[in-house]
């Protein structure tokens, strides 16, 4: 470039007070490559916009230092300006000397000279600037929802009456999640399923939304706007197409003696099953673990009870490809395994409490079963050991949570407030039992929150006690539980008739795999990291990546389902254009002299670069080659640094940018 | 001393975009006034800040070099600065070895939010180099200490008894068509042989120091089909890593691995690696002395003695002698670039004449390339006609790259390479 405008700013006082900007403008004058020099005291102004407009129109600049603010603040106001002027926007570079230099320097003689030595740096920077053009990603359309509890729901049903299509996959055999399987929710104690399955059957109803229940994310390819999803449809012994849902199978089949999943083994289940009556879809699958079928060539009752002939002992794993623009991650939680083994070194069981040794200690999402309606005793509290009525039930809180010896510092957030709503439900079931709470602190911080919690103790009659339990021991038919309350500083003995865990919650399963399939990132815990904690809550690092509910951290629904609401809508922005325009400030690189070493593939924080092959027109093999895919890039600049060819280079801060910059200072 | 005679230190400043230059604008938005020799050089991130910009600062005059981005876990890009991190640890090692002084070097991390930090670091910083005044020890004018070289006996040629037996097997590949061509030793140095009844010419003996491997990255001997490449267990390391770095796979070469005797070199003294581990064939038997059980090699030791500034001088008068023939790259089995920075002219990153400056800039780009790559052949030594221990440069990074991230070119073929990858717990004590 060598027909360069410098436009000096005064800012009104801000600059000129310090800089002596005719001075600075006339030597600036003198460089080389510099075809005008003025100075104007408000250059972000109309008019001074106008200057460089007309600038460039009668000078025919071809590139433009603005020397005023920092980059932060106008770059892009001059961009336009030269934009509007027909020069291409990425010719223009700003040399900050306000923030920079004369709002911290009071000396007129030193701070003139500093200006004048960054306009340089500057000129130098644009003269070997390259006209840019941003970068046109087409966008397909569509969206993936994972996981299709009340988050993915509320996500996919947003995103999909907006108009847009929306795949969604969930790896159980029907969406819901684990909110259809709580009994009543806090702090309303409206029943879960009531408000739950009519968004359920509106997600498998909903025209513009593809359903894959009992299906799991298998490969991730692609980029922004433009993945590719592959999809393992895992064999489920009957053809959805065919089955009308009658249930006559499940009712014939003769094994029904398996734990049920949806209860966390509270009830049982037959080998060909729906996990509850209002699943979506309402088709059922057959456990092959337990089928006498697929074991040993038996039974094979439900194949000859069926008369849409839907079953088919002979299915396998399918996999389907879907195209999307955006992904929506909504994998939510699992309890964390309260039994003495555990999956993870760093964690640490309690033992101490006889979770899996005594059968009437459970964890917190059985008892919701315990007392569901839909649940396998029908609603009526039954202790699993021998199906008495417990007229004592001990709730400890805090199970895994804000435990550093056990490997969870974190506090699962909604412990506290299904506690106080499991005594209330206790109490409104056995009217003459007594609910006992062990509590480290009570955190009920939301809507109508505390007033519930001092409900269940002031109406409902919980005893709570701040402290720990030490141990459970079983005696006779009682669960003795042992416990301090430290505010009367008492050590606590109870028996108990049951005991619930209020165990910490936990990503899903299979979360780190699936984070590193999206190219997201996880925290030390398994939970999704969102880009920017307070301003860029849902996004992910990779651009068209969202997150919401539990799969980012412990959430009860209603903010599970504001996260999923504001995922939607960051998708339907990008699902608004064809296309989407990337800044063209990426990195690029020279494959002719690339050594293929591919020691940027390892850096790359972003997975943008990957093997390719050099190859003649003819399709003849040349060499290897490390390649950039414009669609991920972010402009890092890491490669660069790392390439020991210097074949990989960033528009925008070219090698040969930068050092002319820093010569301009010899 | 007047004010306007008092010197005034250049000060360049490479910043990220995200964090630092922000932190510097809030400094100007807060009115927090610092000494005016600070010039910013803006880049997205501090991973793209390259060690060659903070030779090229001090080439240009600068007094002292800033380096600063985001603090870790706020990187803009998720990871820059941790990559960026990982190469500073060994920069700065490899700086020291060459008696840069690095107090005039200040890495830091500084937040957009960190207004005031920004004004305590420039000002802290300039006051310091202020008072170390202009960085005359920069490539120094002498007197030149020398480091005292190893002896080397030159004795005569002695012939190690698997020889007859490598002939052999050799002609037998080649005759039987496995390899099209084997590389090896000759009479008078390395050979490359294609026909069976040029075994013949194969040699082993106590004169068989070069490192074959360097010659597979070559295109005409590419060319002639599946080589077979006669390797000590020391040059066997080269392709552990060549392997990594996706240059070599080991299906396209038939690796004859030498027990090795020792071949009268100075890394003789201290090898442990006597028979090859990753060979598809052995010969012979391990001999020779004992390794010395010293933990680092003297002459590096000598040389780390000695304070900054005589190292300073020592390079200098070795860097002097250099001629740009770039033996040291041709010879070396990492080096396997096509085009070689140096070589690249848009823009100069290292000026190619043998200058002062440029044969720092050259010597420092070959060592850092090869930081957690080089397996200590000493090849580069070796090759040198102007007998520049370029070894001993070398060694500053090993024992870097050893002792702050546990790692050793060559050994495991599984460990993940130093530079491209980072690990959470890296060292940052030296950074502000």
């Amino acid at each position: 470039m060598s027909r360069i405008g410098v436009f000096t700013c005064w800012c009104g006082e801000n600059i000129a007070r310090t800089v002596d900007v005719d001075e600075v403008a006339k030597r600036v004058a003198e460089l080389p490559g510099v075809r005008c020099s003025l100075n104007y005291k408000y250059m972000c102004s109309d008019p001074g916009q106008a200057i460089v407009r007309e600038k460039i129109a009668t000078e025919k600049l071809d590139g433009v230092v603005v020397a005023s603010c920092s980059p932060h603040m106008h770059l892009k106001t001059f961009r336009k300006a030269a934009q509007a002027a027909g020069l291409n926007p990425y010719l223009v570079e700003m040399a900050n000397i306000r923030e920079q230099c004369s709002w911290v320097h009071h000396d007129r003689v030193q701070a003139t000279a500093k200006a004048f030595e960054i306009i340089r740096l500057s000129v130098e920077k644009a003269r070997n600037d390259a006209a840019l053009q941003p970068i046109r990603v087409p966008v397909t359309r569509r969206a993936l929802v994972i996981g299709g509890g009340v988050a993915g729901i509320q996500a996919a049903l947003d995103i999909a009456d907006a108009g847009h299509e929306v795949v969604m996959v969930e790896r159980e055999p029907s969406i819901g999640g684990k909110m259809a399987g709580l009994s009543e929710t806090f702090p309303t104690l409206d029943c879960s399923q009531c408000i739950l399955t009519p968004r359920m059957v509106e997600v498998g109803q909903h025209p513009r939304i593809k359903l894959y229940s009992y299906s799991e994310v298998e490969k991730v390819e692609g980029f922004v706007g433009n993945f590719r999803i592959t999809i393992r449809q895992k064999a489920r012994y009957v053809d959805v197409s065919k089955c009308t849902g009658c249930g006559e199978c499940w009712i014939i089949c003769p094994l029904k003696r398996n734990p049920s999943e949806f209860d966390y083994g509270m009830g049982m289940r037959p080998a060909i099953y729906i996990p509850f009556p209002q699943a979506v879809p309402a088709r059922p699958v057959i456990d092959k673990s337990q089928c006498a079928k697929l074991i040993r060539n038996g039974c094979g009752l439900c194949e000859k009870k069926c008369k849409a002939e839907a079953i088919n002992f002979k299915d396998e794993d399918r996999l389907v490809e879907e195209a999307v623009g955006a992904v929506v991650v909504a994998t939510g939680y699992k309890l964390y395994s309260i039994a003495k083994s555990q999956p993870k070194a760093t964690l640490a069981g309690y033992g101490e409490y006889g979770y899996g040794k005594y059968k009437d200690v459970i964890d917190s999402l059985q008892f919701e079963r315990l007392v569901s309606a839909s649940g396998p005793t029908g609603g009526v509290l039954k202790r699993p050991s021998d199906g008495a009525i417990p007229k004592s039930v001990v709730f400890i809180s805090c199970v895994g949570s804000r435990d550093n010896a056990k490997g969870l510092p974190y506090c699962s957030k909604i412990c506290c407030m299904y506690t106080a709503k499991h005594t209330m439900l206790y109490k409104h079931k056995v009217h003459d039992g007594q609910a006992h709470v062990f509590y480290m602190d009570i955190r009920a911080g939301g809507k109508g929150y505390d007033e519930f919690v001092r409900r269940a103790i002031e109406q409902d009659g919980a005893q709570y006690y701040r402290g720990r339990v030490s141990k459970i021991t079983q005696e006779g038919g009682k669960l003795v539980v042992r416990g301090a309350d430290t505010l009367a500083g008492m050590p606590v003995t109870i028996e108990a008739d049951l005991v619930v865990l209020a165990a910490a919650m936990r990503p899903a399963d299979g979360i780190e795999e699936l984070a590193q399939k999206l190219n997201i990132g996880c925290d030390e815990f398994g939970f999704l990291l969102e880009s920017h904690p307070k301003l860029r809550p849902v996004e992910t690092n990779t651009a068209g990546i969202f997150i919401a509910g539990a799969c980012h951290s412990p959430k009860d629904i209603p903010e599970a389902v504001a996260q999923a609401s504001a995922a939607a809508s960051k998708v339907q922005v990008m699902l608004a254009a064809d296309e989407l325009t990337r800044e063209p400030e990426i990195a690029a690189i020279n494959e002719q002299t690339c050594a293929a070493c591919f020691t940027c593939i390892r850096t790359c924080p972003y997975h943008a670069i990957d093997r390719a092959e050099l190859r003649t027109p003819r399709g003849a093999f040349i060499k290897n080659t490390a390649r950039v895919n414009p669609g991920l890039c972010m402009g890092c600049g890491t490669c660069v640094s790392v390439c020991p060819s210097k074949s990989a280079d960033l528009q925008g801060f070219t090698d040969q940018q930068v050092y002319a910059m820093v010569e301009s200072l010899a | 001393m007047s004010k306007a005679q008092e010197f005034e230190p250049k000060i360049v400043a490479y910043v990220c975009n995200w964090c630092t230059y922000l932190g510097a604008d809030l400094a100007g938005t807060a009115r927090l006034e610092y000494p005016p020799n600070v010039r910013i050089i803006r880049l997205p991130c501090t991973g793209r800040i390259d060690f060659n910009l903070i030779i090229k600062a001090l080439e240009v005059g600068a007094d002292g070099v800033l380096v600063s981005g985001c603090h870790p876990g706020d990187c803009h890009y998720t990871a820059g600065n941790y990559h960026a991190r990982r190469r500073w640890i060994l920069f700065r090692e490899l700086l020291d070895t060459l008696g840069i002084d690095l107090r005039r070097i200040q890495f830091t991390w500084i937040s957009a939010a960190e207004g005031r930090k920004w004004q305590q670091v420039v000002t802290e910083f300039t006051d310091q180099t202020r008072k170390l005044g202009p960085y005359k020890e920069l490539y120094a004018t002498g007197p030149f200490p020398d480091v005292p070289a190893p002896e080397t006996a030159s004795p005569g040629v002695k012939s190690f008894a698997a020889e007859s037996e490598l002939r052999e097997v050799c002609g037998k590949l080649l005759a039987e068509g496995t390899v099209k061509v084997v590389i090896g030793y000759g009479a008078r140095g390395p050979v490359v042989v294609t026909r069976a009844e040029d075994a013949e010419r194969l040699v082993w003996n106590n004169r068989c120091f070069s490192n074959l491997t360097a010659y597979l990255k070559r295109k005409e001997i590419k060319s002639l089909g599946k080589a077979a490449v006669i390797v000590k267990p020391c040059d066997e390391k080269s392709l552990v890593e060549l392997e990594k770095e996706a240059q070599f796979e080991r299906k396209d070469a038939h690796v004859i691995g030498m027990a090795c005797e020792g071949v009268d070199q100075p890394k003789c003294a201290h090898c442990t690696a006597r028979t090859p581990r990753f060979a598809d064939v052995t010969l012979g038997v391990e001999a020779g002395p004992e390794p010395q059980t010293s933990p680092s090699p003297n002459r590096f030791a000598a040389l780390m003695a000695m304070p900054p500034a005589e190292r300073m001088a020592f390079w200098t008068e070795e860097f002097n002698r250099c001629v740009k023939c770039y033996a040291c790259r041709q010879v070396c089995p990492m080096c396997y670039c096509e085009r070689c920075i140096v070589d690249k002219n848009r823009p100069i990153a290292i000026d190619p004449a043998p200058s002062t400056k440029g044969n720092f800039a050259w010597h420092i780009a070959r060592a850092f390339h090869l930081a957690g790559r080089c397996v200590g052949c000493g090849e580069c030594s070796r090759a040198c006609p102007a007998g520049i221990d370029l070894a001993l440069l070398n060694i500053s990074l090993h024992i870097a790259a050893q002792k702050n991230f546990g790692y050793e070119a060559g050994i495991d073929p599984k460990a993940e390479p130093v530079i491209g990858s980072y690990t959470l717990h890296d060292t940052e004590a030296f950074i502000r």
